[in-house]
């Protein structure tokens, strides 16, 4: 009941006119970019984070924004993969496999309009989650001691490849990068400076907001020159909408049964919206057997995977909001906007900035609401976006990213750092070396220094109280299975997803 | 030979590691004697675990990437060179003008044809400024359009 009142104030906060325009502003934007092939949410809300600073938005106001930014790009995911097979980011990949067959068939408009009410249901389904369990979770890890801290944060970036991963070692890898950029600047407890080499702008760290928008929207600019595939896309019709609601009614236990599933593997550190569109879409597989065509277009095929990846949108929130570990690049990027903001991210975090952390779980609700309102009427647009060549559009994006970085500081220095991590960013990920981590590490590393200090002035320098409680034992443990866990079943996950792809008959 | 790309990373992380950790130890006692935790201790930790994943990538690498060749370096390069010229002629030419060329170059090194990349480019250069600067009052370098 308590919650329920904290929900209300959450309304209050997220009803004001002026937060009720970013909430839009932001499904609308999101939309659009998760609509766009090649960019993804992480992209999406690495581009305005920039934005949402220039304009001196107050904190709840820009953590409004940039949710529903999150919310809307994993909305915009499926338009892509329905219109044109090509998925806007990984977890809407699942959505190809009978959302273009159905558009094949003429249905276009059906898939559209059932994929945005799966995804409106995902998304309703795992912000309710939300509410229930993150203050339950909030509460537990009011316990936590500096030592479960720390083992907490090795768990975070151990899990951060998730399962389906292909070298956890370059997880490891990335992430001490992350943390060792994290180390520069001066050192808060002795006031050392470290690896500043004299540089005036070395002293406060390196602002990770350059980090991300250069290993994100910069690396992504030259990847797209790399591969040039700048040519417009081939319009596509939509056609009428010939969706009956009692198609709609048969397809409600399969939007449960979706955002459930999606909500619980987003809430698991490490696995994720794509893991969860992938398993709601193979058992509903499961569950109808030979009662289903799926991979021809059956309707199904494409309530799953969205309902699947919009539940875990939400789902992942949980632990960024309630524990400061995020599960995914998406809410480490929202990670660092609240640290930026000045807002410890964690249990305290619930009763320290209560206004703000039900303020953006309420405009979660409401941008949902929003997201199928703008969805179903104005797909005409965003399926005319689609065919915007990316030549044109990328540029634009990345100029965008100058000026938001520009407008920060009013310093071009900024700006050659934000190129340097944009090659930077190239370089690592054509080796295969992930870049979230790295933008993890940056952030958590300071707390984790932190811990690690407390943890050893609590113990008088024994570094055993580090797996000393039954808790660190677990994450410890938790931590090993994740980086092994990949080797063991990671190879044959991924064959599995690959072979879904390939079954279906259009997957050319 | 295979994983070269991989190999040679693997050494340039070590390398980086090595000077890491070296340099946190030449950092003076701080005042108050040696405390458990000192601003080198983390620092060394890291240096420690970025040897053993440069060491691991040396030893069991993942195969290579395809790395760009020829013509399509050449315009990476080129795309490169027009974001740190942007970043440096931003302030003295000022937005508009400097935002036209720079997104009208990338369009066009992208494939689109010059007339309309350059059009695209000062579109979106004055959208944005009129947006940025009057609509939220941010103000963007004017450069030589200055109104004096």
């Amino acid at each position: 009941m308590e919650t329920l009142g904290f929900l209300m104030e959450g309304f209050a906060v997220a009803l004001t006119p002026y937060n009720l325009m970013f909430a839009l502003l932001g499904a609308f934007a999101g939309t659009l970019i998760g609509c766009m092939p090649g960019l993804g949410p992480a992209n999406g809300v690495a581009i305005l984070i920039p934005l949402a600073f220039t304009l001196g938005l107050p904190p709840e106001t820009a953590m409004i924004l940039l949710t529903s930014v999150y919310a809307g790009a994993m909305y915009g995911g499926r338009i892509s993969s329905i219109l044109l097979n090509i998925p806007g980011d990984e977890p809407a990949m699942m959505t190809c496999l009978d959302g273009y067959p159905m558009a094949r068939k003429g249905r276009a408009a059906d898939a559209l309009a059932i994929s945005a009410i799966a995804s409106f249901s995902g998304g309703l389904i795992g912000t309710v989650g939300l509410i229930m369990l993150a203050p339950v979770l909030a509460k537990f890890a009011l316990s936590f001691g500096p030592a479960e801290y720390f083992a907490l944060f090795l768990l975070a970036f151990a899990t951060l490849g998730g399962i389906t991963g292909k070298n956890p070692m370059k997880t490891v890898i990335a992430a001490t990068l992350g943390i060792m950029i994290s180390t520069v600047g001066i050192d808060i407890s002795t006031g050392t400076q470290r690896y500043t080499f004299g540089v005036l702008e070395l002293y406060e760290g390196i602002d990770f907001i350059l980090a991300i928008v250069g290993l994100f929207a910069i690396s992504e600019l030259l990847f797209f020159v790399e591969s040039r595939m700048g040519h417009g896309r081939e319009k596509v019709s939509v056609g009428k909408l010939t969706l009956s609601f009692r198609e709609l009614v048969t397809t409600i236990p399969t939007q449960l049964r979706g955002g459930v599933l999606g909500f619980i593997s987003g809430v698991l550190p490490g696995a994720g919206a794509s893991l969860g569109s992938f398993i709601s879409y193979t058992l509903e597989k499961q569950v109808l057997g030979k009662k289903g065509k799926f991979g021809e277009g059956d309707i199904r095929g494409v309530v799953a995977p969205e309902a699947g990846n919009n539940g875990a949108s939400s789902g992942a929130l949980v632990p960024m909001l309630t524990l400061g570990v995020p599960g995914s690049g998406t809410t480490a990027v929202l990670l660092a906007m609240l640290i930026s903001l000045n807002i410890t991210p964690g249990p305290l975090m619930f009763t320290q900035n209560a206004d703000i952390v039900w303020g953006v779980i309420a405009a979660l609700l409401i941008g949902n609401v929003l997201l199928l309102l703008l969805n179903i009427p104005l797909v005409g647009v965003f399926v005319r976006l689609l065919s915007v060549p990316p030549m044109y559009l990328l540029p634009i994006v990345t100029m965008v990213a100058f000026v938001g970085i520009y407008s920060i500081s009013n310093s071009t220095f900024d700006l050659y750092f934000m190129v340097a991590f944009g090659v930077a960013g190239y370089f690592l990920r054509k080796l295969e070396i992930p870049v979230v981590p790295i933008i993890l590490g940056l952030l958590l590393g300071p707390e984790m220094e932190k811990n690690l200090g407390h943890a050893l002035v609590l113990s008088d320098g024994d570094w055993s109280i580090l797996w000393a409680s039954t808790l660190a034992k677990s994450f410890w443990l938790v931590a090993g299975l994740s980086l092994a866990l990949p080797y063991l079943v990671g190879p044959l996950l991924r064959r599995r997803m690959n072979a879904a792809m390939k079954e279906s008959p259009v997957s050319d | 030979m295979t994983g070269f790309g991989d190999r040679i990373l693997g050494l340039g992380l070590m390398v980086l590691a090595v000077a890491y950790g070296w340099v946190a130890q030449q950092w003076p006692e701080p005042f108050g004697g040696a405390e458990t935790v000192g601003p080198e201790t983390f620092p060394t930790i890291l240096a420690v675990v970025l040897v053993a994943g440069g060491i691991y990538l040396m030893i069991k690498p993942d195969p290579d990437a395809q790395w760009p060749l020829g013509k399509s370096a050449l315009e990476l390069v080129v795309s490169l060179l027009v974001l740190v010229v942007y970043a440096m002629l931003l302030e003295p030419l000022g937005f508009v003008i400097s935002t036209t060329l720079a997104v009208g170059a990338l369009s066009w090194r992208m494939g689109a044809n010059p007339r309309s990349a350059f059009v695209t480019g000062l579109i979106s250069a004055v959208v944005v400024f009129v947006l940025f600067n009057y609509g939220l009052s941010l103000n963007l370098p004017a450069g030589l359009l200055e109104v004096h």
